[in-house]
């Protein structure tokens, strides 16, 4: 396999004010396939949304190389987009404005975002909401906008730090169900934080399990299900079995105290 | 650790009157009465106390030298009638109007690029904070005597009297709607390669409106009360608090009154302006936290 | 010590930009500008003055005459305000009724009736007192307006639930959800009583601290001018600072009021 996203010894040390420093990252290694799903679970607070903000280029970290198609990562990029666990949509500009904002920031001309924002608003299911405030919206609907954001600027890789975390169990099924459908339509490498393990394994082509604060990666699991998935398999036994090897090695990295 | 933060008023401020729940009206059928009661009384209170003042000379007997003190409203609206048709009013009024409008104006100008540096480093902020928390405190009064020194009487006198006035309002409530900027939108932005310019302007600006915009509310308060002093004690020869202040010593009640009336008039447009100005741009906020 | 300087990184840059302030203040009118003593002064004639009148007496006699009306003014204006709001949200029709007439005196310059009250009532300790319960009722009345209103329904049927009667509602809930909104309009009320002393003492009067500002500026006696100016503004610091900190002390729950 050719390492499409490749990150080598990551190091990150936080220093908050008024505190001691923190080791976050310790030698964290990953390597990730063109249009792979990818999976990171870890137990809380273990570095896992942090690597994400890292590898996006909000966060520079202290030592390791990272490199997303050969190319150096050195700050934020276009060939990444986000898609946040607390959605990020600005309150004050409709779900069109905000599908358009990264392509504004590209500098695109109004005239060429419309079609493209128009695209993806379809394809995650929002038409007709064009012209609705965040706050009209529910918890689903906010995410799809963030997903659309994220994919207007047909981004080559897909991070998404736990999306579904802030929504109900319903709502969280259906989005599961809905991003394999556009990830499979839109063909992207995806790299997916999340705590819960099911839905780690329901979308993943790899899980990767981190250890407690430090973070490094202590495990990969492939996941060799087949695809289309529907969500009748997640009742097999194959299922299972892949969740229950997930959850062993897991739980050793769960602390009583497990606030990290 | 003083932080100017807790001196903001938020934009949905304790003291303002919560959420009125009239929802209901539009699922259960109300009489007349039920669906008007509140504004008959707020409305009828005040014209029973106006009326009430109007009938207080007929029924009682005011002793000498208490008449001399005692106007009533109709008198008021006359004398305030008066002075418009025949227009000697103007000139105060203009006089005083211009004082305002430049001294708020600028206040405006200073404040919220000072509000914005200060929200977003904190050694700025740090090494302020003492002043703004010391002169948000002070009334603005106390240095009305040492501007008429610096500025003499006149126009300039009562900008700078209205200018101190309005600027911390402002100011702090730039400063926290600065502060209360969502790390998170920020970091979205900055995601998709915004530079510093950018993130002020898609983020820090328009989150920080609903506070600037409560920040001019009170502002305005300030600005109209620094009319008033700046003028009573002295910091110019023209203005309706100059008016009103040499009618107080000639006993001219109804002057005194219709200068008040028109103060208040004042304060009412202007935020009333300010509510629209503001249910204009809040378009994106949620009800309940919109009417304040 | 780098503890040490994080944990009070806000304090010291604080105190030293006030230091540096005075210091260069000091400097600017010693070494480059020649002070004209008659349009400003510089810190070392300021605490020299202050340091003379407090010797003197005179700064304690003046704290005292300004003190008198503003603690009649204000206690008026607490127990007043309190019983009107308490009124307002207690009986739905009597809110109803105020609330029109009382938001437009609180939203109109009131101050703008001192020369009528101090001709009316006199250059003394009433037309003061007066003028500060003028400006102060309305944050009580307000707050605690607000505040009675805003009293949980559902705490008040918790307490019932659980065998409370009628004073633990009282106690337990309906003051500990008010109280919070009555202090807020103190802090607010204390800045308007602060202007009402001023104002009041402006216009018409024989001692105190806003007389004694006034009169140091016609004499010219700048650095004692900034003395008074310097009193002020601490005696204001330390009233709303302190009720700040009491909010803090006292209602730890409540953020940011």
């Amino acid at each position: 396999m050719v390492a499409y996203i490749e990150a080598k010894n990551v190091n990150l040390i936080f220093t908050p004010p008024n505190r001691m420093p923190v080791t976050a990252l310790k030698d964290f290694n990953i390597s990730v396939g063109e249009g792979e799903f990818v999976s990171i679970v870890g137990p809380s607070g273990c570095g896992k949304s942090t690597f994400l903000n890292v590898l996006l280029g909000l966060i520079p970290p202290h030592s390791g190389e990272m490199a997303i198609n050969g190319k150096r990562v050195s700050g934020p990029g276009q060939d990444r987009a986000m898609v946040f666990q607390e959605f990020g949509l600005l309150p004050w500009r409709t779900v069109l404005n905000n599908v358009e904002l990264g392509l504004e920031l590209k500098g695109v001309a109004t005239s060429e975002r419309r079609p493209v924002s128009q695209k993806f608003i379809e394809m995650v299911g929002l038409a007709g909401f064009e012209g609705h405030y965040p706050h009209e919206l529910s918890g689903g609907m906010k995410q799809r906008v963030g997903l659309a954001r994220a994919l207007a600027t047909d981004p080559d890789v897909l991070l998404m730090d736990e999306p579904f975390a802030a929504l109900d169990a319903q709502t969280r099924d259906i989005m599961q169900a809905e991003l394999l459908r556009i990830w499979q339509e839109a063909k992207k490498t995806v790299l997916f934080v999340t705590h819960q393990i099911e839905e780690a394994v329901y979308l993943s082509d790899r899980v990767i399990v981190m250890t407690k604060r430090p973070g490094r990666a202590k495990k990969i699991i492939d996941i060799p299900l087949p695809r289309p998935r529907d969500y009748e398999m997640r009742v097999t036994q194959e299922f299972n079995d892949l969740k229950l090897q997930l959850w062993n090695e897991l739980k050793d990295e769960l602390t009583v105290h497990g606030n990290g | 650790m003083n932080d100017t933060t807790s001196t903001a008023v938020s934009p949905v401020p304790a003291s303002a009157a919560p959420v009125r729940d009239e929802g209901l009206g539009e699922i259960t059928r109300r009489t007349f009465w039920e669906a008007n009661e509140r504004h008959a009384l707020g409305i009828g209170f005040i014209v029973f106390v106006l009326l009430l003042w109007e009938v207080i000379p007929h029924i009682l007997t005011l002793s000498r030298g208490m008449d001399l003190f005692f106007t009533t409203p109709t008198q008021v609206a006359m004398t305030l009638y008066n002075m418009f048709a025949s227009g000697e009013i103007w000139p105060a009024f203009k006089f005083s109007a211009v004082a305002f409008s430049v001294g708020l104006g600028l206040s405006i100008v200073a404040a919220l690029p000072l509000g914005v540096i200060i929200g977003r480093s904190h050694t700025m902020n740090a090494m302020l904070d003492p002043f703004i928390t010391a002169f948000n405190a002070t009334p603005r009064l106390v240095f009305l005597p040492i501007i008429l020194v610096w500025f003499g009487i006149g126009m300039w006198s009562v900008v700078v009297v209205v200018f101190i006035g309005a600027v911390f309002p402002l100011l702090i409530n730039t400063y926290a709607g600065v502060r209360n900027a969502d790390r998170l939108l920020i970091n979205v932005v900055r995601s998709f390669g915004a530079s510093e310019w950018q993130i002020n302007k898609l983020v820090i600006l328009p989150n920080s409106m609903p506070f600037i915009i409560a920040g001019l509310r009170l502002a305005i308060g300030r600005a109209i009360l620094g009319i008033v002093v700046a003028e009573f004690f002295g910091g110019s020869s023209e203005g309706i608090g100059v008016m009103m202040n040499d009618a107080a010593g000639k006993f001219q009640v109804d002057i005194v009154f219709a200068g008040l009336v028109i103060f208040m008039a004042l304060s009412l447009v202007m935020v009333g302006g300010v509510k629209v100005l503001e249910a204009r741009l809040s378009r994106w906020r949620p009800e309940n936290v919109k009417s304040f | 010590m780098n503890d040490f300087v994080y944990k009070w990184r806000n304090p010291i840059f604080g105190s030293v930009s006030v230091v540096l302030f005075f210091l260069g203040w000091e400097a600017l009118l010693t070494w480059a500008i020649p002070l004209n003593p008659f349009i400003m002064s510089k810190p070392s004639l300021i605490f020299e003055g202050l340091w003379l009148e407090m010797q003197s007496g005179q700064l304690w006699s003046d704290l005292l005459i300004s003190g008198q009306p503003f603690i009649f003014g204000f206690g008026a204006a607490i127990v007043v305000g309190i019983f009107v709001g308490t009124m307002m949200g207690w009986r739905a029709r009597v809110g109803y009724a105020l609330d029109p007439l009382l938001t437009a005196l609180y939203a109109s310059p009131l101050v703008a009736i001192a020369p009528l009250v101090i001709i009316f009532f006199g250059v003394g300790v009433s037309g003061k007192a007066i003028l500060i319960f003028v400006l102060c009722v309305f944050p009580f009345v307000f707050n605690t307006y607000a505040g009675v209103k805003s009293v949980d329904r559902l705490l008040v049927n918790v307490v019932r639930s659980l065998g409370g009667n009628e004073r633990d509602i009282y106690l337990k809930v309906i003051v500990p959800s008010v109280l919070p909104f009555i202090i807020a309009g103190a802090r607010y009320a204390i800045g308007r009583a602060l202007v009402g002393i001023l104002v009041g003492e402006f216009f018409a009067a024989t001692a105190g601290i806003g007389y004694r500002i006034a009169w140091f500026s016609d004499m010219f006696e700048l650095s004692r001018m900034f003395g008074y100016i310097l009193v002020m503004m601490v005696v204001a610091v330390l009233f709303t600072e302190g009720i700040r900190w009491a909010e803090r002390a006292a209602f730890p729950w409540r953020v940011g009021m």
